[in-house]
């Protein structure tokens, strides 16, 4: 027993003589030396997934998404301008020592990881929402998302992709950038958002969680 | 379930409201707005990113790999963090029998008091090394002899843990060693006893005549080392040693160590749990195990006691803003072989103890809660070893089966901060429903009101 005390104590004594650094594993998010592909896996990977495909809506899939998006909403996380609950709660903390090239690092991760399919909805909603993703509702003023996040959901550059999302994460953004101010840069949303029911938001992201482009 | 009386006894709340009133405002005066607790500051993240609804001690998946990992993810900052229960408790019946209130068990009945308060050294020492280290002040710790009160600061849960983690897409293993003073201390779900419910429970009120070793018997008693693996966040399977706490590890022992259990070599602990995350669902199922021989009286020369305990295990979670359910089950089916039963005067050889305790809880938007808990202790009859008759206190059937319904409420204002009120309803205690000790004194006469202010800082 004392043996595996003491042992213990060597390994924490040997660990701080060492310089306390493990760059290879670290999840020192204050250590601008720690990669951000190391960060992704030992840190990022505990609630988005080890290759960006979350289990739970709860964190939204990263796999695949687009890079510029991915660096643009660290930092916006990192300078407090995006303000929803769960981004303040969650991300802020997380990102706030980070460096630009451990968010460009971060973000060229989890841009080339490949997302797995998600769960696909009934066919009458995927249907419905389909139409909408695709031609908007011209009668309502709603353009169609597929115009800036592509034919397939697939996103470009700052314009995410929502192909194969969460709908869960989906629907709660959507109903931030309709009803709130808590993300600025998703401000050309609000109208668009405005446009569509309850139902019609079921629909688009039913649709677009199971879509599978890879 | 609930009855008449009982209700009658709730709706004595009305009594307590100025009190509870001042709990609340002294509580918010005690904890600045702005305050976070060390890991959170580490992180940067709010509480209820590893606390489940924000209820701690109960951890979200996340917060079980911030502990696996060693308490290291985050920055290091400012390891230092304070707690403190304020609370009220009312027992149904605080009389003995002959109409005399007992105000030694029941000491502080119906009053609002400043129960127990921690101090946490706890954070990221190295990329590997993390510690979490409690210090708890009971301001009612023990009495003098002229019968008052005292408080005392004491070594809590404490532990030391080193951790890798070696992770690529499609293969993640976390390995770990732990040193700490609790067997179950380390474990990450919330069905195991060190962390298991109640979180906060009354100081003055009666409680289930025995619990298994493994539920908190060598608590702050022993000193033990374990390591453990965690595998594609399915397999986990950990294996610890403990010995006496005493020695060079008596500062992890409150006080001397006249009282402390005195382990004869050394009490191995095991665990494995299998999990699987679906969605927002989380689930464990487990087993753990202790044995260990405990020398009687604890005095080195006399025989030992050998106590084999095994547990099974499980937790259900399901976390999807703003909703967060939670369900533990846990059962312990302990053995006892006494040493010298005749000189310690027991009926048996040999002793079982069942302990069964399964809870639910549900939190809105991390800020109301409601949880129902049900806990079962049941074992075989040895009126040698629970004392015989005695006012309140006492054991006419020699049972210890007891058997309690604890509903709860909670209410969360602000993260840092805890408000709740938790209703021991006894429908059987050691072994009655009515005159359990000889002296006519029903179960439900211990039934207790517990309400509480709890913060952390």
């Amino acid at each position: 027993m004392k043996t595996a005390v003491y042992t213990m104590l060597a390994l924490a004594i040997a660990s701080l003589g060492s310089g306390c650094v493990n760059l290879e594993r670290s999840r020192d998010i204050g250590n601008p030396n720690v990669s951000g592909r190391t960060l992704a896996l030992q840190v990022c990977s505990s609630c988005h997934g080890v290759d960006g495909n979350s289990t739970s809506p709860a964190f939204p899939k990263l796999a695949g998404q687009q890079e510029a998006y991915l660096i643009a909403q660290l930092k916006f996380f990192r300078g407090h301008n995006r303000i929803d609950p769960a981004g303040s709660e969650y991300m802020w903390g997380i990102t706030r020592k980070l460096t630009d090239e451990q968010i460009e690092g971060l973000a060229r991760y989890f841009s080339q990881q490949k997302d797995a399919p998600n769960v696909a909805g009934d066919p009458a909603t995927v249907a419905a929402g389909k139409a909408i993703f695709e031609n908007g509702i011209p009668d309502k003023g709603v353009a169609a998302c597929a115009g800036c996040h592509g034919a397939m959901g697939m996103g470009k550059d700052t314009f995410p992709r929502l192909a194969g999302q969460h709908a869960n994460y989906m629907m709660k953004q959507l109903h931030i950038l309709s009803e709130t101010n808590q993300r600025p840069a998703g401000a050309m949303m609000k109208p668009l958002v405005h446009g569509l029911t309850s139902a019609d938001l079921v629909a688009v992201t039913t649709y677009l969680q199971g879509v599978s482009p890879n | 379930m609930i009855t008449k009386s009982v209700w009658r006894h709730v709706l004595k709340i009305q009594d307590v409201l100025p009190t509870l009133l001042a709990l609340v405002l002294l509580g918010m005066w005690s904890f600045p707005s702005y305050a976070l607790p060390a890991f959170a500051r580490q992180t940067g993240q709010n509480c209820l990113a590893c606390h489940a609804g924000g209820q701690f001690p109960e951890l979200t998946p996340y917060g079980r790999l911030f502990k696996l990992t060693g308490y290291t993810m985050g920055a290091r900052s400012m390891p230092l963090s304070v707690m403190a229960v304020l609370d009220y408790t009312r027992v149904r019946n605080p009389k003995d029998s002959t109409g005399v209130k007992d105000t030694v068990d029941f000491h502080k009945q119906g009053t609002a008091i400043f129960d127990v308060g921690s101090v946490f050294l706890a954070g990221k020492i190295t990329d590997n090394l993390g510690l979490f280290a409690q210090a708890t002040y009971a301001n009612y710790d023990h009495q003098q002899d002229n019968g008052d009160w005292v408080g005392h600061l004491s070594p809590d849960n404490t532990e030391f843990r080193y951790a890798d983690r070696f992770i690529s897409p499609g293969s993640d293993l976390i390995v770990g060693a732990f040193a700490n003073n609790n067997p179950s201390m380390q474990d990450v779900w919330n069905s195991a006893p060190a962390w298991s419910y109640p979180y906060v429970g009354p100081t003055f009120a009666l409680g289930a005549p025995a619990s298994p070793l493994l539920d908190g018997g060598l608590g702050q008693d022993s000193v033990g080392a374990g390591v453990y693996a965690y595998w594609n966040r399915s397999l986990y399977g950990e294996l610890a040693l403990y010995k006496t706490a005493n020695g060079p590890f008596g500062f992890l022992h409150p006080g001397d160590n006249s009282g402390i259990a005195r382990i004869k070599d050394g009490a191995p602990y095991w665990r494995l749990a299998y999990t699987k995350a679906f969605g927002p669902h989380d689930l464990m199922i487990g087993t753990s195990g202790l044995v260990a021989e405990i020398h009687e009286n604890n005095d080195v020369n006399q025989p030992t006691d050998r106590y084999r305990d095994y547990g099974l295990d499980a937790q259900y979670q399901y976390i999807l803003d703003p909703h967060t359910v939670t369900a533990h089950i846990s059962y312990i089916h302990e053995n006892v072989k006494w040493g010298d039963p005749l000189a310690l005067g027991y009926d048996n050889a040999s002793d079982t103890l069942k302990e069964l305790k399964i809870k639910g809880a549900y939190v809105y938007n991390a800020t109301y809660g409601a949880s129902l808990a049900y806990q079962q202790t049941t074992g075989s009859t040895d009126a040698g070893f629970f004392g015989g008759p005695a006012d309140i206190t006492g054991n006419l059937s020699g049972s210890p089966d007891t058997t309690a319904w604890i509903p709860e409420v909670f209410w969360t204002p602000v993260q840092y901060l805890r408000i709740g009120a938790q209703y021991w309803h006894y429908t059987k205690f050691s072994g009655n429903s009515s005159n359990y000790d000889g002296f006519g004194r029903s179960a439900s006469d211990n039934d207790t009101l517990f309400v509480y202010v709890w913060g952390a800082y």
